[in-house]
């Protein structure tokens, strides 16, 4: 049998797996292994099996993984999301749909600092949609803002799975950081500009409010000091290479605890919560990279990801055509597949393609993760939409999914974008680091 | 020795190693932290503080796991439970159970040799002149540990919502 035939029913095997409630890391190490042993024999992929969960786990790179997970387990105990909407919330009064905008804001700064898509839509939810009801917003505008805001944490560093995709990819971390931030920004920026748009036409969806000074707004503003300093200390220093992004992650994890011991906001149960929460998701975390590591080595030796290549090349596929293809895929994966699964499953098998037709591993990896947002929100399985209507179940799901529905296009421009101006990826890792 | 018991045993086992691996977190980051700070403050970096970040890294995953393994917090795609019967739901989870003991057992097996060689070869750490075998045994122990979690994940009740419980 064919290398390449070997791989695709691997690939179905991994799925058909997925389907029948196989956990991730079963399904990708048990493919993974058995694909090995038929494509190198047994004993090689034993001696494999044996030494992949070692280097893993004793990876220095990868201790930046649960110091980012505790920075952002701490910070949601803290508040810091609740001084984040309050300080938006004042900032933007008087503005039309300010609060869906503080909202996005905040869920923007929070998600950047938490790293969790859901923890961020569930926190922000409860933060922000009784205020939004309250002033009479439209529950599909207010809980699609929270969901689309509830994304973003992913892609704007420190990004969780940025650090996954750099494990995979062997990319740098720092790199990767610098190539998040302005897509991160700029679909923050789309999503208000949605904001701004839907309820310049249907004003009865958000209503006028009051105004504030301009002494309130700025002494609001002040409130935003510790997520400020958490993020230019953390991802500051690793922009500027003060830090590694260890040192960045411990010394946000740290300054997270003591900020919040100082503010007599965390009590030890909090902390230990905080801990222990971090310990149980990174326990699934790196079962999972073990799993992923046997997967994309089974990926490389069945040359898959070149037969697809080959395969485009003979049908006159072009690169923008190839990548064009990679991404409905990808949002067709997302509606059944949680966002990092998605990542360590799809990406040894894509990215050796998408490198072969002359793309950036780095562009990439932020064209991957904007994608697994757009997973995160689109009906009918967006898991940020069931989010939003388990803390609000009197919002019905079809008035979450038409309020989500203009947030769509959000992503969607980006991503058009980023294929005509890889720049603005790019330019900021150049800027810092020299070309790659 | 009813199964509440049984599962009871299985709990202690996977609260000790949470415990052990929230240790080594903790570690992780005060070691970085100083290392950090006497490095910009004093020129003076902790001698061998990347190897410690490493293993404690080795404690943290290797003995982090297993609640993952007890409680059956490991990420599946639920897809089917929306529209199976609960039987068939219920089987798949009781036959994801046994699949989850043989992988990470596979796993362990593995790692065995690997762990007998850097054991007789007698490598050691370079700043740290700490045999690495250290390192393995502690990774082994972690996994014996989960393999164990893994096993008393039997003994809780195939619930499709079981996994919702606070650690």
């Amino acid at each position: 049998m064919a290398a390449s035939t070997i791989g695709a029913i691997g690939v179905l095997a991994l799925f058909t797996m997925l389907f029948l409630r196989v956990p991730v890391w079963i399904a990708l190490t048990l493919v993974g292994f058995i694909g090995n042993s038929i494509m190198l024999g047994v004993m090689p992929t034993l001696a494999l099996a044996g030494t992949v969960p070692f280097d893993v786990g004793a990876s220095y790179n990868l201790s930046v993984l649960p110091l980012f997970i505790l920075m952002g387990e701490v910070a949601s105990e803290t508040g810091l999301s609740s001084d984040l909407f309050k300080a938006a919330r004042v900032a933007l009064a008087g503005i039309r749909g300010g609060l869906a905008i503080g909202a996005l804001a905040a869920s923007a700064c929070f998600g950047a600092v938490c790293g969790s898509s859901l923890a961020t839509a569930a926190t922000m939810t409860r933060i922000a949609l009784p205020d939004m009801r309250k002033a009479g917003y439209d529950p599909g505008l207010a809980s699609g803002a929270l969901a689309a805001g509830g994304s973003l944490g992913i892609l704007i560093p420190p990004s969780i799975i940025l650090v996954i995709y750099s494990a995979i990819s062997e990319q740098s971390v720092p790199r990767l950081f610098a190539a998040g931030l302005v897509p991160g920004l700029l679909l923050t920026a789309f999503y208000m500009l949605i904001v701004v748009i839907v309820t310049h036409f249907r004003k009865d969806y958000a209503p006028l409010g009051g105004s504030a000074t301009m002494r309130e707004r700025l002494r609001a503003l002040k409130g935003t000091w510790q997520f400020l300093a958490l993020f230019f200390v953390t991802i500051g220093g690793i922009y500027a290479g003060i830090f590694s992004p260890t040192e960045a992650a411990s010394i946000g994890a740290a300054g997270a605890i003591a900020l919040g011991i100082a503010g007599r906001r965390l009590s030890f149960a909090a902390l230990q919560r905080s801990i222990e929460g971090t310990v149980v998701t990174c326990g699934v975390l790196f079962v999972i990279v073990f799993g992923a590591n046997l997967f994309s080595f089974f990926m490389v030796q069945t040359q898959l990801p070149g037969l697809l290549a080959a395969g485009a090349h003979a049908a006159n596929l072009s690169g923008p055509a190839v990548m064009v293809l990679i991404v409905i895929a990808y949002i067709g994966f997302g509606c059944f597949l949680e966002a990092i699964g998605m990542l360590l499953i799809t990406v040894p098998v894509f990215l050796p393609l998408v490198t072969q037709f002359g793309y950036d591993p780095v562009w990439f990896g932020v064209i991957v993760v904007i994608v697994a947002e757009v997973g995160l929100i689109h009906p009918p399985v967006g898991l940020n939409l069931f989010v939003i209507q388990a803390h609000a179940p009197d919002i019905k799901i079809t008035s979450i999914y038409r309020g989500i529905v203009p947030f769509l296009f959000a992503p969607l421009l980006l991503l058009v974008l980023m294929f005509f101006f890889p720049q603005i990826a790019l330019w900021l890792p150049k800027l810092f680091y020299g070309a790659g | 020795m009813n199964r509440t018991k049984a599962y009871a045993l299985f709990d202690r086992l996977r609260v000790a190693q949470l415990r052990l691996a929230s240790l080594a977190l903790i570690v992780m980051m005060v070691v970085t932290l100083l290392d950090v700070f006497l490095r910009y403050v004093f020129n003076s970096p902790i001698h061998g503080a990347y190897e410690l970040v490493e293993a404690m890294l080795v404690v943290f995953v290797f003995h982090g796991m297993s609640t993952a393994f007890l409680k059956r917090r490991n990420i599946v795609i639920d897809l089917i439970d929306s529209f199976a019967p609960r039987t068939l739901v219920v089987a798949l989870i009781r036959f994801t159970d046994l699949l989850s003991i043989a992988t990470i057992a596979l796993f362990a097996y593995a790692m065995i040799t690997p762990a007998l060689q850097s054991y007789s070869y007698g490598e050691v750490k370079m700043d740290l002149q700490v045999p690495i075998w250290y390192f393995w045994a502690t990774a082994l122990l972690g996994i014996a540990g989960t393999i164990l979690c893994a096993i008393g994940a039997l003994f809780a009740p195939a619930d499709p919502h079981h996994t919702d419980e606070p650690v």
